[in-house]
This record gives C-alpha cells, sequence and structure tokens, in this order.
C-alpha cells in the first residue's frame, strides 16, 4: 500500500480534547499542590528537622540528637500513657468535648435555617454570623468580662442572692469551664455552616416518601434527615476539632492555671522558653496524632462521603 | 504592640500577652532560610568599618519593646539634629534572638542583660566605646558591670527593676522579708506568679538557698524546686499573670493578695489600695535592661549617640516617675521623684542596694532549658 508522505498525521479530536483536559486539571491543581508544599509540606518537614535537632536557630548548637524526643515520650506530665492524665490527653478530651458540644449546639440552628426559614434563610444566616465577624481576641475578651470574679454574671447572681456576699464562684473563671465554655461558643457558628449546607441540599422529596411511608417525623429525622446530613456533620466536627486540638489563646485569657493545654506548652517552647526542639518535637507528635485521629474518624464515619 | 495589647491599650509592653505569637511564624520561616550570622559562635570583633560619622547612613536601626519608640527617651538624639531612628518592636528577647538568628538586621537592640552572651554566642554583638558616652560616667557601675563580658561593655544597661513579691498589706502581714509570700498557705487561692523560670529560684530562696547559687541549681535542687512549686501552685495559686495591667486588676479588686511584681506594679497601685513592696533582705532578684550594638552595624557613631542619649539623667528621671522603671544614670534629680518610690527601688543608694548580698542580677544560665523545662512542667501540673 502506498503511502502519502505528504499527507499530515491528524490526531483523534477526541484524543485531542482529552489531552486538553488533562492539561488543564493539571494547571488547575499545581497551584494549590504548590501551595500545599510550600507553606504546609516544607514547614512540617523543618519543624521535625527542628525536633532532632538537625535544625537549630544558632548554627554552632547543631546536633542530631533523640533525646527531647525521649524526654517528651516519656513525660508523665505531657503524655502520662494512653489516656493517662498526661496534658496532651487534657487537651484532646477538651478539644472532644467542645467539638460534640458544638455540633449539638449548632445542628438546630442550621436545620432551623435549612428547613425551617424559608426564604429568608441566608438573612438569618448572615444575622447569626455577624456577631463573629469581630475579632476573635474581642470576643474571647468580652467573656472574661463575663465570667471574671467581679464580672456581668457572678454581680447577677449576687444580687440575686444566689452567691453568698464574700464568696466566688470558683469554676466559673480561670478554669477548664471557662475554657471549654469560650471555646464552644466561638466555633459554634463555623459548626453551622457546613451542617446547613448538607440540610439545604437534601432532597425534600425524600422526606415527603418517608412521610408517606408512614413515618413520624421523628422517624424521618432519625432514619433520613440526619444521615444524609452526616457528611456536614463529620465535617463540621473536623472543623472544631482540628483548630481547637491546638489551642492557646483562650486558655490564657480565661483558663488559669487549670486551662493550661497541651498548645500552650508549645506555644512557650517556640517563645519564652526558647527550646526549638522541644516545641518542635511536641508539634510534630500533635500532627501525627491528629492525623492518626482524622484516619480513625474517616474510617468509622465514612469520612469519604464528606468529599463526594 | 500586638492587637491584644492594642486592645488593651497598653502604653509601653516589657513583656507582653501573647509573648512571641507574631514573631514565631516570622522568625521560623527566617530561621529556616536564615543567612548566615555566624558559624563559630564566637564573640566577634566589629566586622563594619569605623569611619567618620559622615560616611555613615544615618537613619539607625532600633529594634526596641514596645513604647520605647516615645522620642522623649532619646531626645538628645533628636536636638543633636541626628535622623529620627527606624525603630522594629520585639515582643521578648527570646523572639529577638531568635529573628537575629534567623539574619534580621538592626543597628541597636535593648535586651535583658541576660541574654547578651547569646547574643554573643551568635557573634552579633561587638563592644560598645564608652569614650564617645560623656553620658556614661554617670551610670552605676554595678549595672554596667553586668554588661560585660572578658572586660568588655557589650551593653549598655539602661533600665532595671526588681523582681519581688507585692502584697495586699490589708490581707498579708507585711513583715515577713521573704519570698515565702508567693507560696504561703496564709494567701491561699490569692497568689499570682509571673510566666518565668525565675518562680522556681524565688521557691529555692524561700526554702533557705543561696540567691545566688539559684542561678544554678543542679538538676535534683531543680527537681525539688519543681516538685514543692507545683505542690505550693496546686494548693495556693489564683493564677499566673502574662500581661501585667491584668495582674494590676487582679491586686486592685483582691482577688490577689500576694504576687509577683516589679516595681511599677508598686507605682501604679500604692495609691489606689494598701500594698507593699517586699524586696527580701537576704537577697532581691533583680533584671537590668540595655542597648547593645550590632556587630556589623554602618551606624556605629549614630548608635553611640543614640545609646549616650538614652543614659542623660533627665532620661532617668521621667522613666522612673512615669513608668515605675529604674535608671542607670546616678545623677537622677530624686527631689522630682515620689519619696516612697526612692524607698522602694533603694535609689538612696542604688550601688549598695542593686549589689549582692542585697540584690542578685540577672545573668546568663548556661543551663538555661533544663529550668524552662521545668518551669513548663510546673504550668502543666497545676
Amino acid at each position: 500500500m502506498a503511502i502519502d508522505a505528504s499527507a499530515e498525521i491528524v490526531t483523534p479530536p477526541g484524543r485531542r480534547r482529552r489531552r486538553g483536559t488533562a492539561k488543564v486539571n493539571l494547571g488547575l491543581i499545581s497551584v494549590p499542590l504548590l501551595w500545599l508544599i510550600v507553606f504546609f509540606l516544607i514547614p512540617v518537614v523543618l519543624v521535625a528537622l527542628y525536633s532532632v535537632g538537625v535544625l537549630t536557630l544558632i548554627s554552632y548548637d547543631k546536633y542530631l540528637s533523640l533525646e527531647l524526643w525521649r524526654y517528651f515520650l516519656h513525660s508523665d506530665t505531657y503524655l502520662g500513657g494512653p489516656l493517662g492524665r498526661g496534658l496532651f490527653w487534657k487537651s484532646l478530651k477538651m478539644s472532644f468535648g467542645v467539638s460534640i458540644t458544638c455540633v449539638i449546639l449548632a445542628y438546630p440552628v442550621a436545620y432551623m435555617l435549612a428547613l425551617v426559614a424559608g426564604r429568608r434563610r441566608y438573612t438569618l444566616l448572615l444575622v447569626i454570623i455577624t456577631p463573629f465577624l469581630t475579632s476573635y481576641l474581642l470576643r474571647v475578651l468580652a467573656w472574661r468580662v463575663l465570667l471574671n470574679p467581679q464580672g456581668v454574671i457572678e454581680a447577677v447572681l449576687r444580687n440575686g442572692g444566689l452567691v453568698a456576699d464574700g464568696s466566688q464562684i470558683s469554676w466559673l473563671y480561670n478554669s477548664t469551664f471557662a475554657v471549654y465554655l469560650v471555646l464552644a461558643y466561638s466555633w459554634v457558628p463555623f459548626v453551622a455552616l457546613p451542617i446547613f449546607v448538607s440540610l439545604e441540599s437534601l432532597d425534600l422529596q425524600m422526606l415527603e416518601a418517608s412521610s408517606d411511608l408512614g413515618a413520624s417525623r421523628l422517624q424521618t429525622f432519625r432514619k433520613v434527615t440526619l444521615p444524609m446530613s452526616m457528611p456536614g456533620v463529620i465535617a463540621a466536627f473536623v472543623f472544631v476539632f482540628i483548630p481547637t486540638i491546638g489551642e492557646y489563646v483562650t486558655p490564657q485569657i480565661v483558663g488559669g492555671k487549670a486551662g493550661y493545654l497541651f498548645g500552650n506548652v508549645i506555644q512557650s517552647s517556640f517563645s519564652s522558653s526558647f527550646d526549638w526542639q522541644l516545641g518542635s518535637a511536641m508539634s510534630v507528635f500533635m500532627l501525627a496524632a491528629v492525623a492518626i485521629l482524622l484516619a480513625i474518624f474517616g474510617r468509622y464515619l465514612n469520612m469519604r462521603s464528606v468529599t463526594e | 504592640m500586638g492587637q491584644l495589647d492594642a486592645v488593651l491599650g497598653n502604653p509601653a509592653t516589657r513583656r507582653t500577652f501573647l509573648k512571641g505569637t507574631g514573631v514565631l511564624a516570622a522568625s521560623g520561616i527566617l530561621a529556616a532560610c536564615r543567612k548566615n550570622v555566624d558559624e563559630s559562635g564566637a564573640a566577634t570583633a566589629p566586622t563594619g568599618s569605623i569611619g567618620p560619622i559622615e560616611d555613615e547612613p544615618g537613619v539607625l536601626h532600633a529594634h526596641e519593646w514596645a513604647g520605647y519608640d516615645a522620642k522623649w527617651l532619646y531626645q538628645d538624639y533628636l536636638d543633636a539634629g541626628y535622623p529620627q531612628p527606624k525603630f522594629s518592636f520585639l515582643v521578648n528577647t527570646e523572639g529577638a534572638l531568635a529573628k537575629t538568628a534567623a539574619g534580621f538586621d538592626w543597628d541597636v537592640t535593648h535586651p535583658e542583660s541576660g541574654y547578651i552572651q547569646d547574643y554573643l554566642n551568635m557573634g552579633a554583638l561587638q563592644p560598645w566605646d564608652t569614650s564617645l558616652m560623656p553620658n556614661f560616667k554617670h551610670l552605676n557601675p554595678v549595672i554596667e558591670a553586668s554588661g560585660q563580658v572578658d572586660g568588655k561593655q557589650y551593653e549598655i544597661g539602661l533600665d532595671w527593676g526588681y523582681s519581688a513579691p507585692l502584697i495586699r498589706t490589708d490581707h498579708l502581714d507585711a513583715t515577713l522579708d521573704s519570698y515565702s509570700y508567693l507560696f504561703t498557705d496564709d494567701a491561699a487561692g490569692h497568689i499570682s506568679w509571673f510566666d518565668t523560670p525565675w518562680i522556681l529560684q524565688m521557691a529555692a530562696i524561700a526554702q533557705g538557698m543561696d540567691p545566688g547559687h539559684s542561678f544554678e541549681m543542679t538538676d535534683t535542687e531543680l527537681e525539688d524546686m519543681k516538685n514543692y512549686t507545683i505542690e505550693k501552685g496546686q494548693k495556693n495559686l489564683y493564677n499566673i499573670w502574662v500581661n501585667y495591667q491584668d495582674m494590676w486588676d487582679d491586686v486592685q479588686t483582691g482577688n490577689v493578695w500576694a504576687t509577683y511584681a516589679w516595681p511599677d506594679a508598686y507605682v501604679a497601685l500604692k495609691d489606689k489600695v494598701d500594698v507593699a513592696y517586699i524586696r527580701p533582705s537576704g537577697g532581691t532578684l533583680a533584671w537590668v535592661e540595655g542597648l547593645v550594638l550590632r556587630s556589623d552595624t554602618e551606624n556605629y557613631h549614630h548608635a553611640h549617640a543614640f545609646a549616650d542619649a538614652w543614659s542623660a539623667a533627665t532620661v532617668g528621671t521621667r522613666l522612673i516617675s512615669s513608668w515605675g522603671y529604674g535608671h542607670a544614670n546616678l545623677e537622677v534629680d530624686l527631689s522630682k521623684i515620689d519619696p516612697d518610690v526612692v524607698k522602694v527601688f533603694g535609689l538612696d543608694d542604688p550601688e549598695k542596694n542593686l549589689s549582692e548580698p542585697q540584690s542578685y542580677l540577672d545573668r546568663y544560665q548556661a543551663n538555661r532549658n533544663a529550668y524552662n523545662r521545668a518551669w513548663n512542667e510546673v504550668k502543666a501540673s497545676l
């Protein structure tokens, strides 16, 4: 068969389109990927190198050592064994409790907005979120005004005769409770958002079908609404859990001596203690612990559906 | 000034609430990409050329505490016609050290004397030529000695203060003359500490340890003090303050009866509530801060003029009266200062009162990490 050498080899249009799509995808993903590499992966690696002394602030101090890891991992104060009394477990429990509380508080709000409020839902959503557009620090400091022994809450209780003059409610301020309360308050609106989105995208015909098949409202909620909104609930839980486990500002402002958390030790190690190696070891440990916990949550709570 | 300080409106913060928050991010990245400060760690001779003042760039870069850019602190410098310095601000000395290690440039900065050796280890400092500073001869030699290493004046000590108990005299007997106010069961639930490992040293001094030795405790002694402090803290502590104005409020409202304090707290509170500032006669811990000179500064003469302006007696008078900090100049006009403040600072004889055994000035601690780790464990155990 004679071949016409001058004939142009033409790529089929479908393959060309696929190649074009692949280039676009690569272009789209490269920016966030680069961002993650530069601002997440590389810093994490650097922190890990600090934790073993390969990197140090002062060059002549450089040495490879696992001594700080050994100190930290054997510390009763910071770890104290699995689910022990160590500070890490205290932070974990606090973060878990705050996340659960936030989800429980935010769910009815999101439900009302998504399924009851009708056309006013976005206006109401904005109203709920508005106070939280102010400075985080300002809001936490406002709680100090409310909770401190001379604050509004104790004054009201004292005037009402519920607290005797000269005595104080010791658990209200400079306490674990205060940290728990303020963290829960701070995160509720952010938790409501993913739940709201999840509920808003519910197929309402499913609810009608459930009702038509004889399910009560409670049964419909339990068997249809709640399971279908779980991706939003899980996302909301993770939204709170990850940042609060390393929280140190709120404990410092309202926690007093009892509110000291794992994040405070890390912050202290990097600043006033000038002990970057220990701070780095703790940071890497916390990062690994959070990653493992998320993997566990993902496995048991079908996290994949969040991304689908 | 940090965001929180801006919220609180602190006029001049030495140790602010969010210690190092902003510094951490910046210095972490800078540290990883740092330029070489000094690989050897040895103290270095000046690397910048010391030519005539006319050849210098002229705009001095001072890395200072927030609020220390107030013009009255270096008014003589401006009056002499030098250009307004450029200021950047430090949140704490540890953060400033981290930034310096990461390659951050400055001509002068203002660390506590205990950190001079750390800067020297980085090769970041050169000694001052005190003959270029007319006011230097008026400065307290005890304070200036704390700024010397190997006979060279690496820091011009300027502001200073004690770290000692401030007590509410309507709740506690003021005759105790000891650091034990910070641990006593008599003030259970009303004691406040500052966030510093010096609390461990104060516990040791309260139990009879020589204050000088408290800077170099053995591991066993440190462990004992850690356990003692945890025990007392769990039982008697109200809180650990990080912002001095919070502490003032707590003393004023009666939440706190005994607290770790600098003399400025006494100046601020003495006319509002019944307080006494206790300088234990067995030895009081004291801190000194001053200006250090960058090894490669191009503003050598400007830096000396700036430090000299800071050293003036007029600055001292105002610093003591307004801010409640001590000043190294011995020519300070005591007639313009509240006699009560003169007494608390021991300004009638500052050389004697800042010397051992009356006072023990802050110093370099080679074992500082052990102190910091013990202190972090205390905080985590309360």
